[in-house]
């Protein structure tokens, strides 16, 4: 496992875990998730059909080592952003365990928790103590955070006059504006106009050579290619592949490609059916 | 019972992070369960003692969700906060309409009478409404981040108090410049009478915020029940009022004791309108059963918090 990280790393790889899942499984009850009224409960009683259950995650077992990156892809839907729940401590595992080493910071959407009725300001100090930042490094990061997201003074005006792309500034400064030791991003890099998308990639290639380790969840293969020394994919809550990001991107793309060419398949024919003379 | 056989003890290169976290769970575990430090299933000692950590670490975010809502609850009108004065007067003036001039009631000064019963009354219902969706209107943000659910229940209940510190403001002004007679110093008083309502409250949103993110029934519930709950209580009428009308009825007599309105307004109508001692044996009891609630939320509390980000 001691895969040496070059680049972007400042910290080499060492052999002391940042991360480890061992056989991690996530399952939502529907019981409790779809909200199932009184109705449908003795319904099923009388059918005798057990509640159902969904596993958005099974059998996920894998390390992330200290001043390792790991790239996390598949497709939608498949568990990504469960995982990455799971490991920033928002979800509780229900199989298997997971441990982490150092202070986790999760970049997942951005901007979500915004009071609308709030000022930027008074919004950066909110998600500040949300995240559990002391008083007085909110405080005193306040400046940066506020010269950052350069909005000029719509910064104290309420975040409801905000347009999408200003949101995201200010959520992507004020999530960046912490230092962790183990940083996790879910897609946060398609925010903002292109001169902002550039200035965070920038932002975030800083921050991942400060951090210790990485995880991202994205669809951009290049930045798994460029960015990451290891990748794993995931498909329907399971791990397919866990290895070097290219053979990794291969596979998913290959997959991707048979998922394309079933579902046009399927299209052909529901096509084809309502209107036999039209074909494609 | 061996429920976390998979958790390991921690050891070597682990112990030396600055953040440890140790998250355990079995395969049944849509039981809630949550480790944070130690492998085992808190119990009820280790919950509360969670809860206790939870509040006083996290009180600086109370202090801004507060803020945030007072903030709000100003905005957007022409008055703001000057409605959290006006608007404990409309509502009496309304009883007082209905129920002196169509009802015809002849309780002297029933401006004061009412006043001193909507003030506390308004506190608990609104406190309680806010109370018990206050974890629900945060779903998105408990999806993105980690973050103690228990500061949303008790910042809604801490900033109703605001409100109803403001509240007695005109309740001053009517029993210093208009009832001058009916002052007495019984009326300092009221943060006392008014603390015991708070723990009640307390109790009472908490433990209805955590259920609500199950069952979104228990907010349309409660709000029929909290109406219900007016009419039984001596806001529009005095304590004497009902125990005269049930009398000495066998089921009746003891359910509109146990009523905790029954003292807590009979309390305040006490120190302001009748310049009479508080029902000190009704608020002592009040008390004991208040805190014996808020424990019990707050345990129910921790124990479905794990499940709040799947749920939601």
């Amino acid at each position: 496992m001691s895969s040496v990280a070059p680049f972007p790393f400042d910290n080499p790889a060492t052999e002391r875990f940042a991360i480890r899942a061992d056989e991690l499984g996530v399952r939502y009850s529907l019981k409790l998730t779809r909200k199932q009224t009184i109705r449908d409960s003795v319904v099923r009683r009388v059918r005798r059909e057990g509640d159902p259950d969904f596993w958005a995650l099974r059998n996920v077992s894998f390390g992330v080592m200290q001043g390792e990156s790991l790239g996390v892809i598949g497709p939608n839907g498949a568990g990504k952003s469960t995982l990455l729940q799971v490991l920033a401590g928002i979800l509780l595992p229900s199989e298997g365990v997971v441990e982490v080493d150092g202070h986790i910071s999760s970049l997942l959407t951005l901007g979500v928790g915004f009071d609308e009725d709030l000022s930027g300001v008074e919004n950066i100090r909110l998600a500040g103590a949300f995240m559990g930042i002391d008083h007085e490094v909110v405080e005193e990061r306040l400046a940066a955070i506020i010269d950052y997201a350069d909005l000029g003074q719509f910064i104290d005006a309420p975040i409801k006059t905000y347009s999408s792309g200003m949101r995201a500034r200010l959520g992507f400064s004020i999530a960046t504006s912490v230092e962790p030791d183990i940083l996790l991003l879910d897609e946060v890099l398609a925010t903002g106009d292109a001169v902002f998308r550039e200035k965070s990639k920038q932002r975030v290639l800083e921050l991942v050579r400060q951090a210790k380790a990485i995880v991202l969840v994205t669809h951009d293969m290049n930045w798994v290619t460029d960015y990451c020394n290891r990748a794993i994919l995931i498909e329907r809550g399971l791990i397919v592949l866990d290895g070097k990001p290219e053979e990794v991107v291969a596979l998913h793309q290959e997959h991707a490609a048979q998922r394309k060419a079933e579902a046009a398949a399927k299209g052909v024919l529901q096509l084809r059916r309502p209107r036999p003379g039209r074909r494609r | 019972m061996v429920p976390h056989a998979r958790a390991r003890p921690v050891h070597g290169p682990w112990s030396s992070g600055r953040v440890l976290r140790f998250r355990a769970v079995t395969a049944r575990s849509e039981t809630p369960a949550f480790f944070r430090s130690s492998s085992v299933a808190p119990g009820p000692v280790q919950l509360l003692r969670l809860a206790v950590n939870d509040i006083l670490s996290r009180r600086r975010l109370i202090i801004y969700l507060v803020q945030a809502d007072l903030k709000k609850k100003g905005a957007d009108t022409l008055l703001g906060n000057v409605w959290w004065v006006v608007d404990p007067l409309l509502q009496m003036l309304i009883y007082v309409i209905f129920m002196g001039v169509i009802l015809q009631r002849k309780t002297p000064d029933f401006p004061l009478f009412i006043f001193c019963a909507v003030l506390p009354w308004k506190w608990f219902d609104s406190t309680t409404k806010d109370g018990i969706a206050s974890v629900v209107i945060k779903d998105k943000l408990i999806k993105q981040i980690y973050f103690p659910k228990l500061v949303l229940p008790f910042a809604a209940v801490v900033s109703g108090v605001v409100n109803f510190a403001f509240g007695l403001i005109p309740l001053f002004a009517l029993l210093l410049l208009v009832y001058p007679q009916r002052a007495t110093a019984w009326v300092l008083f009221i943060p006392v009478i008014a603390a015991v309502e708070f723990v009640f409250a307390l109790g009472v949103a908490t433990l209805l915020s955590a259920l609500n993110v199950f069952y979104r029934d228990i907010s349309n519930l409660a709000r029929h029940l909290i109406r219900m709950w007016f009419y039984l209580s001596p806001v529009l009428w005095s304590a004497d009022d009902i125990s005269h009308i049930v009398g000495h009825h066998r089921v009746l007599a003891p359910l509109v004791v146990m009523n905790p309105f029954y003292h807590l307004l009979g309390s305040f109508r006490n120190v302001v309108y009748y310049g009479q001692p508080p029902d000190w044996g009704g608020l002592i009891g009040l008390t004991l059963l208040s805190l014996d609630l808020l424990v019990l939320a707050v345990l129910i509390f921790k124990r479905l918090e794990p499940t709040f980000a799947k749920v939601l």
